[in-house]
């Protein structure tokens, strides 16, 4: 596996009210293609920070990040905007409510100029059958569409500029617990046959484990353990990582044992 | 036996709408005896919160719902009380807690302007003084440490979990039969959350106070209920309790459920054996659990 995204001591720092708040401090991690890097945290951790660093919507105070090998500006070009694509916990908010679905994904073709002109149409049938939805969608607005078709939609167009990494913030967590499982399900199939990288942010530790490849821990903008997921879950080594899973609601025995495990470890360290 | 907190009974709703009428709820029986923690799980749209708006006696006035069945709080037919003594009812007898705490909080009132308010709901013309006393002992016990400062702020200057806490500590300041929460702590991270949910918990197990817990989170419910009620599209489908019911689903519908939550074990995102048909079979009742066998 090569290294899609490198992130190199990045910090980020904000002034508010004068005061100076340290979002993102010297943090440093690699993604690698085709796998599904998943960053956690409470909010306020700098999860969404990070994730906008790496869209390139916040320039990061200092260190920097490379991306396919060399160096990602602080202004990106429209190359690097297209091959980086954003995926929102909300798609209500994220698809334009007065466009059709067509037309949000045609404009997307548009922008980057992908394929034969006269083919587009054609193409944004192709790419919402692509999510698992029918080709006449293009015709209906958001607004006539349930939150997971509307993600899906949302997915659809993060797909259809030919992306190579593609930050999911937060995809399913305004989803019914049976829309997750099927929106989960495309977004694993998607990753395996189009050899996509992910960045999956989110607060659901139940989801990240079923999910990602490695996982990121971050606490107050520091990034407090690295590792692969099944690692983290069943022996994470920080004591937030700990914290974090022992305060997962479950719902199996299974589930509650390893809990209580981790718990017990955490009140025999302290 | 004194009658049962809440009871309802082959409740109907229905919305009138321009284009016919749209049936929310096709008669659900539930009930909730003296401090017991009763959970009503289910998905958005599935009717959860609009039979809690229904107790609260929120939907009666709106001309567009139609509503069929009884409600009895106490062993009184809420239909049958003057909207006064309904209202009376609310902040005192019975208590909401909502989803979002920040956005329940008026942001242009101090705490305190807004607890006092609480309190006078049951004790009206309550001193400025004899109400401190109270928030602060209220506030005491969710583990807040600095009740002055708190009373003395904002919703905004406080966090979501301590909002939550207040919320919580309002909610049952008056002593309330029955609590109702709608998604409590939804919008809280997970360690806040738990924190919360214990809290309430340990609140609630000690004033014997009836809950009513609205959620479609199955871990939460797990943790938090004694009985369970699963709501599918307006119709309960399974009833028992809690952990026989989470160890052995009987209805399609909650085997769904359950099979589509991501466990923290592992196991990858399950293939979902859904269909929607078979959702719609006749509620199952885990033995000794169906409300005839309860309110026997």
């Amino acid at each position: 596996m090569s290294t899609l995204l490198s992130v190199n001591n990045v910090s980020k720092q904000f002034e508010v009210n004068g005061r100076t708040v340290q979002a993102i401090d010297a943090v440093s991690f690699a993604v690698e293609k085709g796998e599904c890097l998943a960053i956690v945290g409470e909010s306020g951790s700098g999860k969404s920070t990070i994730a906008n660093i790496i869209l390139g919507i916040y320039a990061a105070t200092s260190g920097s990040l490379t991306f396919n090998g060399s160096e990602l500006p602080a202004k990106r070009s429209k190359e690097y905007r297209r091959a980086i694509q954003l995926v929102q916990q909300n798609p209500l908010s994220s698809l334009n409510p007065r466009r059709s679905i067509g037309a949000s994904l045609r404009l997307a073709l548009d922008v980057h100029d992908i394929g034969e002109k006269a083919g587009r149409a054609k193409r944004t049938g192709e790419l919402l059958e692509d999510v698992g939805l029918p080709a006449d969608f293009r015709r209906r607005s958001p607004s006539s569409l349930s939150g997971g078709q509307r993600q899906r939609v949302a997915i659809a167009r993060a797909l259809a500029c030919q992306s190579e990494l593609v930050v999911l913030d937060e995809p399913t967590s305004a989803l019914d617990v049976l829309v997750q499982a099927r929106v989960l399900k495309l977004l694993k199939e998607l990753k395996d046959s189009r050899g996509l990288t992910y960045v999956f942010i989110t607060h659901d530790l139940s989801v990240v484990r079923n999910i990602a490849d490695r996982v990121a821990v971050f606490e107050r903008g520091k990034l407090v353990e690295l590792g692969q997921t099944s690692a983290i879950f069943t022996n994470p080594q920080n004591p937030y990582t700990r914290r974090l899973i022992g305060a997962v609601p479950v719902v199996s025995r299974e589930e509650a044992a390893l809990r209580d495990r981790l718990m017990e470890q955490e009140s025999g360290n302290a | 036996m004194s009658a049962p907190t809440l009871k309802i009974d082959d409740l109907k709703l229905s919305f009138k709408t321009w284009s016919g009428t749209a049936q929310v709820l096709h008669g659900i029986s539930l009930h909730i005896k003296k401090g017991e923690r009763v959970a009503l799980v289910g998905e958005s749209g599935s009717g959860k919160s609009v039979t809690a708006r229904i107790v609260l006696g929120m939907l009666q006035q709106l001309k567009s719902a139609r509503i069929a069945g009884s409600v009895e709080f106490e062993g009184v037919n809420l239909e049958t009380l003057k909207p006064a003594s309904r209202h009376a009812l609310r902040g005192t007898r019975m208590s909401m807690i909502f989803q979002d705490p920040t956005s329940s909080l008026n942001p242009v009132y101090p705490i305190f302007a807004q607890f006092k308010e609480v309190l006078e709901r049951a004790q009206p013309g309550i001193t400025n003084e004899k109400a401190r006393e109270k928030a602060i002992s209220a506030l005491a016990d969710v583990a807040i440490n600095e009740p002055d400062r708190v009373l003395d702020s904002y919703a905004f200057q406080l966090s979501g979990g301590m909002n939550q806490r207040v919320m919580i500590a309002m909610a049952l300041a008056n002593n309330p039969a029955l609590l109702l929460a709608d998604e409590p702590g939804t919008a809280l991270d997970v360690t806040v959350q738990a924190q919360t949910l214990k809290l309430m918990s340990e609140l609630v197990k000690k004033h014997h106070t009836s809950v009513l817990f609205i959620s479609h989170n199955l871990g939460v419910v797990r943790e938090f209920a004694d009985r369970v009620y699963v709501i599918y599209k307006g119709n309960i489908v399974e009833q028992g309790p809690t952990e026989r019911l989470f160890d052995d689903p009987k209805h399609p519908y909650t085997r769904a459920l359950l099979s589509a939550v991501p466990r923290i074990t592992g196991g990858g995102i399950p293939d979902l054996d859904d269909d929607p048909g078979r959702f719609t079979a006749p509620l199952v009742a885990h033995e000794g659990y169906s409300e005839r066998e309860l309110l026997a």
